[in-house]
């Protein structure tokens, strides 16, 4: 039995064409372009290194607009073997909870699986919910923070980078893995890829395809309520050259402004 | 054997793209890539788009490409360290006889791209192409990481540093003489602001040409400044052998020069740094034109080193297209008689010489060393601003006649009137 | 400006499996004009301790150090799969 694979892939605005409107502090995406997450091209070479090893089928999976298959086209480039783009205008402004669940819906649709990869977080939202939310809904093992895997008999081994240590773990399938930005360098499309893969073409499906009523996606299956976005207040700092001499008057002058307190409070 | 595509045309620049709408709407199986993704985002200009090309392949071209003003002022100055001497034309003219819009290479191509797309080419980003196929001396298409991709014909359309054509012994390696290095900044200002700055209403549009008579002795650079919608293009091309022989000057500091010369520096102010690119300029006239086809390919746009410039006028992009669209037509002919070989494709060639494509580089042969001298460079704006600031100097003593003072200006710039007359009788009948 | 705040504004997608450009230290060791110091319009050549430094991350891919460099020590190939430099206006 071939091994089957499912990544899940989100287009994002260029990180580097995102700016600070200089007037109302928002984050202004017009301009920027679409290009693959980051982690997810990570998650993605995992799934295509473990397919050159052991042999795998590699489905591509992303929700998002219609401009999102010119990314799928670029993963099935790179060698993904199929490509399912979750595209109807019931699923905008989804949070992660509606995101999740169609992400799911869609995987259960696929039918089997036994392994499913995905970015940590976005690079434009970095709540690094989904992958998580994923494996919940579709009640299957979850390993986070991964920077490689491999497949052992019928089990993935990961390793995994924790805040003070590596920790490397074993789970049979079915299992959803997260993979870390940067985990490793993803390899280039061919041109021999892309064509066949714009020849194949990829699937569209929407919320009828998923079998997904109008109240459990998009902004209606959303929980999340955002009160309001908020820039931090700049904190006012200062800089001053002094010379050797004048630090004891400098750390007066700190004691004075209250910058500095002593340790018993005075 | 069947070939994969009819025609694989290479970059995605307006030669590319032009050639592929053009097969796609005549029904040709043809697949364009380019490097860049998405398509055309490594490509630059300075850049007025000049001409009608499109409109034969894209009636409503002006609609569907994103343009960015139409020209209605042209200026060409000569800046000394302390002057600018300007020849400012400005017409009503160019509203009804629409001949420029300033563009933005990245803009346009993506949306030239997207048109070839819609007419049913592939189109394919992000995928260098490494060199072309050969079997039996003929190119029988490309080959891009180990692969052989087959197709009738290729068209190269790389651009101004075209790697498949030099590496494959399509054309001679570019030399100082085929190209200047290309500078550009884009300042992001108001609309409203250009307007008034520039003296424009609507999306009229200012396109300017400078020479920079203020550099060292010996370094020859040449400036241009364009509106746009709501940024500025602001560059120079500088002649890479005057700065290889006599300058000790960075490209990059040629670049910034130019945009603190006080008559630029007032243009620009207060405008915001958003871009900053380098792209080889074609220069090199009839000289550097390789042979243009052969058995199963044809070379179009600058690759083919395509361009016109007399100084006042700097054109390419309109020799581009107007060459893609003239390899595209040979190849539907030729695919009538299922012949592509060199002598099926020597058509391209006629196609070209019945054109203004290479009409305009033979009339203009040579003119190169016209524009890159010290003539144009140094002699005539030290000879204009001697000449001007002495017609408009009140000195409290008695006037002269203009010619006096012409004659003056020469003698005191340290030119044989003679010579120098007769230097730029020769000058002009180049340009 | 400065040249490197001029970069800064720059969307480079760079290849870290993959230098585009290279050049031949041996040769540039003896180079008696450096020319590509000041061709480049990129900054991308510098002399560091009487050496040629290159970084090619920095390089907008104009193509000119490949025939300022009169001696051979530039190998010059476009950058794969879509690094290298991305503009947003060109």
């Amino acid at each position: 039995m071939t091994l089957k694979i499912i990544v899940m892939m989100k287009q994002v605005p260029d990180a580097e064409e995102i700016f600070i409107d200089p007037v109302t502090y928002t984050l202004n995406r017009t301009a920027a372009r679409g290009v693959i997450n980051i982690p997810d091209e990570n998650a993605l070479e995992i799934a295509l290194q473990i397919k050159d090893k052991v042999g795998a089928e590699v489905t591509v999976i992303s929700m998002g607009p219609p401009q999102a298959e010119e990314a799928i086209i670029e993963c099935m480039g790179r060698g993904a073997d199929r490509g399912i783009l979750i595209t109807d205008r019931a699923f905008a402004a989804a949070d992660t909870y509606a995101t999740s669940l169609t992400l799911a819906a869609t995987i259960d649709k696929i039918g089997k699986y036994d392994i499913i990869l995905a970015g940590e977080s976005t690079t434009d939202s970095g709540t690094g919910h989904v992958g998580p939310g994923v494996a919940e809904f579709l009640d299957i093992d979850q390993v986070t923070y991964a920077e490689s895997a491999e497949v052992v008999d019928d089990k993935i081994r990961v390793k995994r980078i924790l805040e003070d240590a590596d920790e490397v773990v074993e789970v049979p399938f079915p299992v959803l893995v997260t993979v870390l930005t940067g985990a490793n360098i993803p390899r280039r499309a061919t041109l021999r890829r892309k064509i066949d893969a714009i020849k194949k073409g990829i699937e569209r499906w929407d919320h009828e395809t998923l079998g997904l009523p109008p109240d459990w996606i998009g902004i209606r299956g959303s929980p999340t309520i955002v009160g309001a976005v908020k820039v931090p207040e700049e904190k006012k700092r200062a800089s001053k050259k002094i010379s050797l001499e004048q630090i004891p008057e400098m750390i007066d002058e700190l004691f004075e402004k209250g910058i500095i307190k002593r340790e018993d409070g005075a | 054997m069947m070939s994969e595509f009819d025609v694989i045309v290479v970059g995605g620049g307006p030669a590319g793209t032009s050639a592929a709408i053009r097969l796609a709407q005549n029904k040709v199986n043809v697949l364009l890539v380019d490097r860049a993704d998405p398509p055309g985002s490594k490509n630059v200009s300075g850049g007025v788009l000049w001409g009608n090309d499109l409109g034969k392949i894209i009636p409503d071209w002006e609609k569907i490409i994103p343009v960015e003003r139409l020209i209605t002022r042209k200026g060409t100055t000569f800046l000394t360290k302390d002057s600018a001497i300007s020849l400012d034309f400005s017409s009503r003219k160019f509203l009804t006889n629409r001949t420029g819009y300033s563009v933005l290479r990245v803009k346009m191509d993506l949306a030239l791209a997207k048109k070839a797309k819609e007419e049913g080419a592939m189109v394919i980003g992000g995928v260098t192409v490494d060199s072309v196929a050969r079997k039996d001396g003929k190119i029988i298409g490309i080959e891009q990481d180990g692969d052989t991709i087959t197709s009738d014909t290729v068209i190269l359309a790389e651009g101004a540093n075209p790697r498949v054509a030099i590496d494959s012994g399509l054309r001679k390696p570019i030399g100082d003489r085929d190209v200047a290095i290309g500078v550009k900044q884009i300042y992001k200002i108001p609309e409203d602001k250009i307007n008034e700055r520039f003296n424009l209403s609507g999306n009229e549009g200012f396109a300017g040409e400078y020479v920079l008579g203020y550099l060292p002795d010996g370094v020859e650079a040449g400036g241009f400044l364009y509106t746009n919608k709501n940024t500025l293009s602001v560059g120079v091309v500088v002649s890479p052998s005057h700065l290889r022989n006599y300058g000790q000057m960075h490209s990059y500091d040629i670049m910034e020069e130019f945009v603190q010369h006080p008559s630029i520096a007032r243009l620009v102010e207060g405008g915001r740094l958003e871009e900053y690119s380098a792209h080889l300029v074609v220069e090199g006239g009839l000289s550097s034109v390789p042979k243009l086809y052969g058995d199963g390919y044809m070379i179009a746009g600058d690759a083919a080193g395509f361009s016109f410039s007399n100084g006042l006028v700097i054109q390419g992009m309109n020799y581009a297209i107007a060459s893609g669209i003239a390899a595209a037509d040979t190849f539907i002919e030729a695919k009538e008689k299922g012949n592509y070989t060199a002598k099926a494709l020597s058509d391209y060639q006629k196609k070209l010489e019945e054109s203004y494509v290479l009409k305009d580089l033979r009339t203009f042969k040579g003119i190169e060393n016209s524009t890159w001298s010290s003539m144009a460079h140094r002699t005539i704006p030290d000879i204009l601003e001697r000449f001007l600031f002495r017609l408009n100097l009140e000195d409290g003593l008695p006037k002269k006649h203009i010619l006096e003072l012409l004659l003056r200006s020469v003698s005191e710039s340290g030119h044989n009137k003679t010579s120098l007359a007769l230097e730029a009788y020769r000058m002009m009948r180049r340009m | 400006m400065e040249i490197e705040e001029k970069l800064g504004v720059l969307n480079y997608k760079t290849d870290k499996s993959y230098a585009h450009i290279t050049i031949d230290p041996v040769i540039c060791e003896t180079c008696p004009d450096r020319f590509c110091t000041f061709a480049c319009p990129a900054h991308c050549y510098t002399v560091i301790d009487n050496k040629i430094n290159f970084k090619y991350e920095d390089c907008v891919e104009c193509g000119t150090c490949f025939f300022a460099c009169s001696h051979g020590s530039v190998k010059w190939t476009n950058p794969k799969g879509g690094h290298g430099i991305k503009y947003k206006y060109g």
